[in-house]
């Protein structure tokens, strides 16, 4: 029983909410369509993209509140680049790579000069905010290059089609739980964040791993960077503010533990899906927004509460 | 053959009546009613208060006339929250609203969403602020450079013609304030060759707490030498004002002319701390708003562009009746 609570539970959550939102039958008839659930899923792939990245530091044991302003700092380049009037096939790479490049330098300071993940993210977060702005000359990046402007949004709003971008979330959800699971990096994420001095002493290189899952983690926060351009289309530099907690909030609902060792993709990405299917479903009932961030701030509460309570009883 | 010709003609009359009677009768089976969303910018400003007692005009007006519109009122919480106001709208789509009314925070990031509601067939007006894009049917909103031209001529006005003046900005992209401040910095540059713009090119941001920090620091550097100051909107009206009063330049040492009326503005002006306000009708915006929304449902004609239009108040004309009206538009009668 306790084994199902803890692989399901998140997904109960869901489903919770769900049928939170489709018992109002005016509501309903809107709320539970293939075009509203659409709409969902583009509005959670920034988030669920980004929470790739953290879900891998949450399990190692760390944290990065950089990554909200990784995404407007990469969201900048990627403007930029286009400005240029860049394809697709140069931005994606340089995007992704300067976010990358960010989280190289998160996971260096950390891992080599032995600081915490806390501070050191902290300083990231105004570093890459400021770079951001500083790029962009402190206002918006305009462009007319049309390259990327279709990967969050299809021609009609009200047919089965993804966009583009949907599908690269779930293919890379799929192949970042795999990773995690099957693969002997993977292994040593869950083992540093069990205990980092036994996986030391197991023979894991813990100052080359950890400065590795940092940098693949910019990259992720990289690519939802390029998602968000491709929304706005627009390079912004204050754009994500306070998103960092948002993907915080999707791992810790998704079941990991901040103090690492525990966490699952399928989580990550229910607790992602929970909190957008919150904010979409509380507007089509009309409830106010301040209503909303009291509600997500209780999911948040109350999941960890529930996971606290599951880890007791199967101690 | 004779006796046909009246039997055609009651046959005609009775066609005709049927034909007249028949959509009367539609009419009255399902009566006529919209679900209309209006997206503002933010809830948090006065402002926003404004343009929806402006809706609950129009609303009001439409029940008179047997016509319901239901309006579903929501904005992001920050003033500029891009990506939060697209997915409002987004969400509002999905929702398959009849029409959608925006104040877009952004002219180029809110087009996507807005060919969205196109590809989804809901006619969209906007208000307040333009769209960088064909498809909105209809603009509400105040010719925000001639408010920016109202804004200096009375600040030359108030120097006697020379001086040096800063201006603060609110925040980038903004196409509604950033008109404002290029009419003023333009009317300074062409009109007034006596007067220079010490600083006419930092943003305050999107709070009162950003612009406040921001005209400290704008203070800090000019304030010895400054004469005037303008602020194009309220939060940055509210941080330029605190500004001044803690720097002791309040109170006409230095001249201040904002945009738009909140309450502590009207008060400061009372105390002599602004020396006058530019104000637009909310009220108007909204109002109208929901007005052409109905009518674009309707199929009738909406002209492209309406002007609010603003005026300048100052302490001596506040208390005229058209002004106050203003100054105090009568929210608690809508909300």
């Amino acid at each position: 029983m306790n084994k199902i609570l803890s692989k399901f539970g998140p997904f109960l959550g869901l489903l919770l909410v769900i049928a939170l939102f489709s018992i109002p039958g005016e509501v309903r008839e809107y709320f539970l369509s293939v075009s509203n659930f659409k709409i969902i899923l583009t509005q959670t792939v920034i988030v669920a993209l980004a929470a790739l990245g953290m879900t891998m530091i949450i399990v190692s044991g760390g944290i990065d509140l950089s990554a909200g302003s990784v995404i407007a700092f990469t969201s900048v380049i990627g403007a930029l680049g286009l400005k240029h009037g860049w394809s697709a096939w140069a931005v994606v790479p340089t995007v992704v790579a300067s976010g990358a490049f960010l989280g190289l330098l998160n996971g260096s300071a950390i891992a080599g000069l032995r600081m915490t993940p806390f501070i050191i993210t902290l300083g990231m977060m105004g570093i890459a905010r400021g770079a951001g702005k500083w790029m962009a000359s402190n206002e918006t990046v305009n462009y007319t290059n049309p390259a990327i402007n279709g990967w969050m949004t299809t021609a009609d709003p009200y047919d089965l089609s993804m966009p583009p971008g949907a599908w690269v979330a779930v293919a890379l959800a799929i192949a970042t739980a795999i990773f995690m699971r099957r693969t002997v990096f993977g292994r040593q994420i869950f083992a540093i964040g069990s205990n980092e001095a036994t996986a030391r002493l197991c023979g894991v290189n813990t100052v080359v791993t950890k400065a590795l899952i940092y940098t693949i983690a910019g990259g992720f926060f990289g690519l939802a960077g390029l998602m968000q351009l491709a929304r706005l289309r627009q390079g912004d530099p204050t754009v994500a503010i306070g998103v960092e907690l948002d993907i915080i909030a999707a791992v810790i609902i998704g079941g990991a533990s901040l103090s690492g060792g525990a966490g699952s993709i399928l989580g990550t990405m229910i607790g992602a899906l929970i909190m957008s299917v919150l904010r979409n479903g509380s507007q089509q009932m009309g409830w106010p927004t301040y209503f909303q961030e009291i509600m997500i701030g209780v999911v948040i509460i109350v999941a960890v509460f529930l996971d606290r309570l599951r880890a007791h009883k199967s101690a | 053959m004779k006796a046909k010709t009246p039997m055609k003609a009651i046959t005609r009359i009775v066609a005709l009546i049927v034909l007249c009677i028949a959509p009367l009768a539609v009419k009255a089976a399902s009566p006529e009613s919209y679900r209309i969303a209006v997206v503002p910018k933010g809830t948090s400003h006065e402002f926003w208060k404004s343009v929806q007692a402006g809706l609950v005009k129009a609303q009001r007006e439409f029940a008179e006339q047997g016509v319901t519109v239901d309006i579903l009122w929501k904005g992001p919480i920050r003033e500029d929250d891009r990506e939060q106001q697209i997915q409002v709208v987004e969400n509002f789509v999905a929702r398959r609203v009849d029409a959608l009314v925006l104040a877009p925070l952004d002219s180029r990031a809110l087009v996507r969403p807005v060919e969205l509601a196109a590809q989804a067939k809901i006619p969209v007006v906007l208000i307040d602020s333009g769209l960088d894009s064909d498809i909105p049917i209809s603009s509400a909103s105040t010719d925000n450079y001639n408010g920016g031209v109202i804004a200096a001529r009375h600040l030359a006005k108030l120097l006697g013609g020379k001086g040096k003046v800063i201006m603060l900005r609110d925040v980038a992209g903004s196409m509604s304030t950033g008109l404002r401040g290029d009419g003023f910095a333009d009317t300074i540059a062409k009109e007034f060759p006596e007067i220079v713009l010490l600083s006419g090119d930092q943003y305050g941001g999107p709070t009162r707490d950003t612009a406040y920090r921001m005209a400290q620091n704008l203070l800090n550097r000019y304030g010895r030498e400054v004469d005037g100051v303008f602020s194009v909107n309220e939060p940055t009206v509210v941080g330029m004002l605190l500004a001044l009063r803690d720097s002791g330049l309040a109170g006409g040492r230095v001249q201040f002319v904002g945009f738009d009326a909140a309450t502590p503005l009207i008060e400061a002006l009372h105390a002599g701390d602004i020396q006058g306000l530019v104000v637009q009708d909310p009220l108007k915006m909204g109002y109208l708003g929901v007005k052409s929304a109905v009518a674009v449902l309707r199929g009738e004609a909406v002209p492209q562009v309406i002007d609010t239009g603003c005026t300048i108040v100052t302490p001596e004309n506040i208390n005229e009746p058209q002004v106050d009206a203003l100054v105090h538009p009568p929210l608690s009668e809508y909300l």
